[in-house]
Order: structure tokens, then C-alpha cells, then sequence
């Protein structure tokens, strides 16, 4: 939990450093890739939790993901069809549901170290 | 937690906090939100060139004053008044000027307007060249043209139905604008954040822009008549 936080604070501030910025007629477009982005990170989370992290699956599926976004929402809005709605619902739930099942995780972990340390005793 | 996973989500993190941040300043670019303590920062900087423009300008009207004594001095007085008047012409935009500059091509958006959205939005209109146009010369564009039109004191830049009337003439889209001045001084006037071609792009009317170095542009061929007005005599007040 610890490193990824860090990881987006010191992109954060290289990001401040170098001073660039996306023309404002993708904002839409980046914004979607961005929540994309966001939960392929709370996804490859989840899954280290789990035990279960393949690093060519992560990393493969936040590019993938981000790209697809941006670009259905593109095409959506040349159709005149909202897809940017679709997109931001979809991965709002996962992103909502990757942090419930983390929150599980944590819950039961906590608790076996409780569970041990009693029973060492 | 997988040591592996880890490193790599760390990796991404930085990733995404970097589109992240860029992301925000695009965000506050939108909304304008600039703060107050910069405002005073530019007003007073604003101030001070204002202040040195001035006294710039009134040296300026001292050595004009002076040129034109010396000028009246030493040429014959009908040489002077040959000079006056090629200048006179060429300030007037009746004679044809060549120079440096930009040329931009506008189109209209090709994106069609979806359901609600007012489809006039995608369109150019004489708004949008007045404003264009205004921006040139108040970046010191010299001469300017438009469609091949030349603007002159007197044109007007008015919609005309579909299409949009310069020195009663009437063009139609592309728009082609060619201005003469410092090339690289008018592209980033019109490219200034939140300026003109931005807010053009946003509807997805295409500009593009180009900085040449030799542009021709026209004389002005329309006639010149006065009707009303009347020169007012200096001397006799």
C-alpha cells in the first residue's frame, strides 16, 4: 500500500517539474485513460494480495486499457454516442469493487496475525 | 505482498501520477483559476512597460518631428511629399507590400454536432475572423489579407448568409488569412493559452498555421470616395 502511494507522489512532482500539459481538446480523452489507469493499478493491488501478480498481465492490461478508453471515447464522440459514460461507469465499479476485496484482504490478514499471536501464547 | 509486484506497480504509479499531474494543470488551464497574488505580479510588470512605452513613444514623436524638420531641410520640398505619399499609399493599403509573415488556413469542423449542441458552434463565423484579424494587428501585423482581399481602413468582415462579405465581396470557407509582421511574434499571439485558435480547435475548426518568409499580398482594388467627410484645416483654427 505503502510504495504505491509513493510512486504516484514522486510522478506527481516530476510532472510539476517539467511543465507540460495536454491540448484541452483531449482533457476528455486523457481523463478517461487516466480512470483506466487507475484501475488496472488497483487491480495488479488486488492481485498481489492474492498471490496470484503477472507483471507482463499488469502492465500489458494498464497500457492496453488506458489506450482503449481514450480511444472508444474518441470514437464515441465522432458517432455521437456518450461511450464516455460506459467507460467511466465500468471502471468506476471495478476500481470500487478491487478496493473491497483489498479491504477483505487486509481485515483477514490482520486477524490471522491476532489468531497467532494468541495462540503462542 | 509479492516483492515483484510491488516494483512494478511502484513503476506504473510514476507513470500515472506524471499524466496525472499534467493532467491537473490542464484541468486548471480550463478553469482559469489564476491566482491573485500573480495578477498583481503581471499588473505591476504590466505597469512598468506601460510606463516605458510611453516615454519610448514620446521620444519617438521628437525624433519624427526633428527627421521631418531635417527631411524638409535638405530635400526639395516636392521629393518630401513624394516620400509622404508612397507611405501615405502603402499605410493606406493601396499598394501592393511583400514581407515576412504568417498564413493561416481555417476550415470549418468536420466533427458533427451531437444531439443539443448548437451545430452553429462548428461553424466560422465573421466573429471569429474579426476577432482572428483583431488579434494581428494588435500583434503588429503590418498587412493583412483575407482570401486575397486586403484590409483597408474601411473593410467590413460581415456575415453574408453562408458566407461572409470583405470589401463587399463575398468568400466562403477555407479561410485563408496572410499577414505580414514578425512571424513567430503573430503565431504565438494567436496560440496564446486560452486565445483565439484554441478556442477555435475546442469546436474543431481546423487551423493551421504557417510561418513564411516571403508573403505577396494585394493592394486594396476597391475605390476610395469621400462623401461626408471633410479634411479639417489646421491653420485656419
Amino acid at each position: 500500500m505503502f510504495w504505491p502511494l509513493t510512486g504516484i507522489l514522486i510522478g506527481m512532482i516530476v510532472g510539476l517539474v517539467f511543465p507540460f500539459s495536454f491540448p484541452i481538446a483531449y482533457a476528455r480523452y486523457i481523463a478517461v485513460a487516466i480512470l483506466a489507469g487507475l484501475d488496472s493499478v488497483f487491480g495488479g493491488i488486488r492481485s498481489n494480495f492474492e498471490r496470484n501478480f503477472d507483471p507482463v498481465i499488469f502492465i500489458s492490461g494498464f497500457f492496453s486499457n488506458a489506450v482503449f478508453a481514450a480511444v472508444l471515447t474518441y470514437i464515441g464522440d465522432r458517432l455521437g454516442v456518450e461511450i464516455y459514460y460506459a467507460a467511466v461507469f465500468a471502471f468506476g465499479v471495478r476500481i470500487f469493487q478491487n478496493l473491497a476485496a483489498m479491504r477483505r484482504h487486509l481485515v483477514e490478514q490482520i486477524r490471522d496475525h491476532g489468531k497467532k499471536r494468541r495462540a503462542a501464547q | 505482498m509479492g516483492r515483484q509486484g510491488q516494483i512494478w506497480i511502484t513503476i506504473i504509479c510514476i507513470i500515472l501520477g506524471i499524466i496525472l499531474s499534467a493532467q491537473l494543470r490542464t484541468q486548471a488551464g480550463i478553469r482559469q483559476d489564476i491566482p491573485t497574488k500573480r495578477i498583481e505580479e503581471m499588473a505591476s510588470l504590466l505597469n512598468e512597460a506601460e510606463s516605458e512605452r510611453d516615454k519610448l513613444r514620446l521620444q519617438l514623436y521628437r525624433l519624427q518631428a526633428e527627421t521631418d524638420e531635417i527631411m524638409n531641410k535638405e530635400k526639395s520640398i516636392a521629393a518630401g511629399i513624394q516620400i509622404d505619399l508612397q507611405q501615405a499609399r502603402m499605410a493606406a493599403g493601396f499598394t501592393e507590400v511583400q514581407g515576412p509573415g504568417l498564413l493561416i488556413t481555417l476550415s470549418d469542423s468536420t466533427r458533427v454536432a451531437q444531439t443539443g449542441q448548437d451545430p452553429n458552434l462548428f461553424l466560422i463565423h465573421d466573429e471569429d475572423l474579426l476577432k482572428l484579424t483583431n488579434e494581428l494587428k494588435a500583434s503588429g501585423a503590418e498587412a493583412i489579407a483575407l482570401n486575397g482581399h486586403r484590409l483597408v481602413a474601411s473593410t467590413e468582415i460581415r456575415c453574408a448568409g453562408p458566407t461572409i462579405s470583405v470589401n463587399n465581396t463575398r468568400i466562403s470557407p477555407p479561410y485563408v488569412v496572410e499577414a505580414i509582421g514578425d512571424p513567430a511574434g503573430l503565431e504565438s499571439a494567436l496560440k496564446m493559452r486560452g486565445g483565439i485558435v484554441e478556442t477555435m480547435q475546442f469546436w474543431g475548426i481546423q487551423v493551421t498555421m504557417e510561418k513564411k518568409d516571403q508573403l505577396q499580398l494585394p493592394a486594396y482594388v476597391g475605390s476610395h470616395t469621400f462623401k461626408f467627410a471633410q479634411p479639417v484645416d489646421k491653420e485656419a483654427k
